[in-house]
């Protein structure tokens, strides 16, 4: 068993996705024995009104909820995100948000965005924060949109100890005080491994040590990644068979209360 | 950079990938490979593979990561850290690194470009057999530079040139450099980046265009683009070096951006790419597994043009 935390859906604003539709990235999920996957809309990263990605997602996604698990993208700053919440959560069956605080000018240390936040908490809805979408040496022209910085989300995961946050896309975890071992930290988050290193400096390694393998889980960031890099990652680490088991399925069940 | 603790391993949990591992995704249909020297390794339990026709058994194909970096010798862990190096190209199946070592602080200074090159022969004789040596010049050096490479080519045997970006590859300073590669039949990996802002801290930078423009000034040189997964934009870079024939592109760096290596073989075609890691070993080896390209493409990307690169050495 394989659960993908780290999926999407969509078209993104500044390059060209493949499998970006259900049926084609079901079909690379199938070629990679990945089962299951968590998506999200990749245009309701640059859409104004992120619903409208939501809505697209939750049509996609309709007939193939066995496989894949569809979260919402909100926008804490943009008018009517509680209906929002409630439609995605109420209505789609999305069980979990993806926050992008960089792309959406809102920080996460605001108060409507701890307000989103503690309300998708009582829902029971897991958030996940990518940390970057891509990497901005690439940048367009348009936009220059910094990773998220570490500090910020130490902030918020102290200042909402019952909140679940997976924090996608990160690396460096091990040289702030998020993945360090004993670090005071409620353990309320989770990471994901598409950008660790599993050899050489072998933070994948570090962080099962510092933190457990509870706290790690697989995910490839297809369809704007090759899902493979992710996949060679466990292939390669430096690791226990139950280790391995909980991060590639275990952790995301009981994470995602499936 | 955070430097790794004690490893968790256990002899039982160490992982290795196969060669077959590392091949597999490839395309459903292979497509002959018309002017390819080098064997295949073929397959064995892929669909994808062409039947071995002949009767001989065929020498295996070697991965070869074009693009890999020693340690300097100011980093206290360094001969932990190259050790790391070696064993993780074990792990993914890297039969050889072509390496430079590379100054901690740019432009790189006489001394310190030649010490850095004695490291890097130092770590030919530590790891015999699997490490390759660039020689790393400063080409502001002029005649010094250029002495450099005459000695590490030949004494040491170095098989080819690294640039950095101490000018610009189309400045006059670096012809010299590009003419004794030439005589040599010796590669120049460049590095490169282009991003769509201006990067300060690399004013010098050179770009795939940069490259295209030397590459037309000297269409007899072997010029290596670094890193297109690490260097910006790659789209813009892949299509900035189509017509640059004598460029190859070094797949190497760390995004790890689906599509990328399946476009830069539909436009400059698979016989310009070469594998490289740059350090960044996963996504590196699982770009490669993971392009649409058919498993004789991919032993080409991963050694064979590589090969037939270090091959047209003059004797």
């Amino acid at each position: 068993m394989m659960i993908d935390v780290n999926a999407y859906l969509g078209h993104f604003a500044f390059r060209r996705l493949r499998h970006n539709t259900a049926a084609s990235l079901l079909a690379l999920m199938d070629a990679k024995k990945i089962d299951r996957a968590v998506v999200s809309s990749s245009g309701a990263i640059t859409y104004r009104n992120a619903q409208a990605g939501n809505e697209e997602v939750a049509e996609e996604v309709g007939g193939h909820s066995d496989r894949l698990i569809p979260f919402a993208v909100i926008n804490p700053f943009y008018a009517g995100w509680q209906d929002d919440l409630k439609i995605c959560h109420e209505e789609f069956g999305m069980t979990g948000l993806r926050l992008y605080p960089k792309w959406h000018n809102c920080q996460l240390s605001s108060p409507c965005c701890r307000e989103l936040v503690n309300a998708a908490t009582e829902r029971g809805m897991v958030i996940s924060i990518p940390i970057r979408v891509e990497d901005n040496r690439q940048r367009s022209w348009l936009l220059n949109i910094p990773d998220i910085p570490p500090e910020e989300i130490v902030e918020l995961v102290k200042a909402c100890p019952k909140a679940r946050f997976i924090l996608l896309n990160g690396i460096g975890y091990t040289g702030c005080p998020l993945g360090r071992k004993d670090n005071g930290l409620p353990s309320n988050y989770a990471i994901e491994l598409s950008r660790l290193s599993a050899v050489l400096a072998n933070e994948l390694g570090q962080l099962i040590t510092n933190l457990g393998a509870e706290r790690v889980m697989f995910g490839t960031g297809m369809p704007f990644n090759y899902p493979d890099p992710a996949l060679v990652k466990l292939e390669v680490l430096d690791a226990s068979e139950a280790d391995k088991e909980k991060i590639r399925w275990q952790n995301a069940m009981t994470w995602l209360r499936l | 950079m955070i430097i790794p603790q004690a490893s968790l391993s256990s002899p039982e949990h160490r992982q290795h990938i196969s060669r077959r591992a590392l091949l597999k995704g490839s395309a459903a249909v292979v497509v002959a490979v018309g002017a390819a020297a080098l064997p295949s390794v073929g397959d064995a339990d892929s669909e994808q593979s062409v039947p071995d026709k002949s009767s001989c058994p065929q020498p295996k194909a070697k991965v070869i990561d074009c693009h890999a970096h020693l340690n300097h010798h100011s980093r206290s862990t360094w001969e932990a850290d190259d050790r790391k190096l070696i064993e993780a190209a074990d792990k993914l199946g890297i039969d050889q690194l072509c390496c430079s070592t590379l100054t901690p602080h740019w432009p790189a200074t006489l001394d310190g470009f030649r010490e850095c090159n004695r490291w890097t022969a130092d770590g030919i004789r530590r790891f015999p057999g699997r490490v390759l040596g660039y020689c790393y010049v400063n080409p502001g050096y002029g005649r010094e530079a250029l002495e450099e490479i005459r000695r590490y080519t030949g004494d040491y045997g170095f098989i080819g040139i690294k640039l950095y970006n101490e000018y610009t590859c189309t400045e006059p300073v670096v012809f010299p450099i590009v003419e004794l590669a030439i005589e040599l039949a010796v590669p120049i990996l460049h590095h490169a980046s282009h991003s769509h802002y201006f990067v300060e801290d690399q004013p010098r930078m050179s770009d795939g265009g940069h490259l295209a423009e030397l590459a037309r000034r000297y269409p007899e040189a072997m010029l290596i683009c670094a890193h297109i997964s690490g260097g910006g934009d790659w789209e813009w870079t892949i299509k900035a070096l189509r017509h640059a024939t004598n460029v190859s592109l070094d797949t190497s760096g760390s995004v790890t951006d689906e599509g990328s290596v399946d476009m830069a073989a539909a436009v400059v075609g698979v016989d310009r790419l070469v594998f490289g890691c740059d350090s960044s070993m996963t996504a590196g080896v699982g770009k490669i597994r993971g392009a649409n390209l058919s498993t004789q493409d991919k032993e080409k990307i991963l050694g064979g043009n590589m090969m037939m690169l270090l091959g047209r050495r003059k004797a």
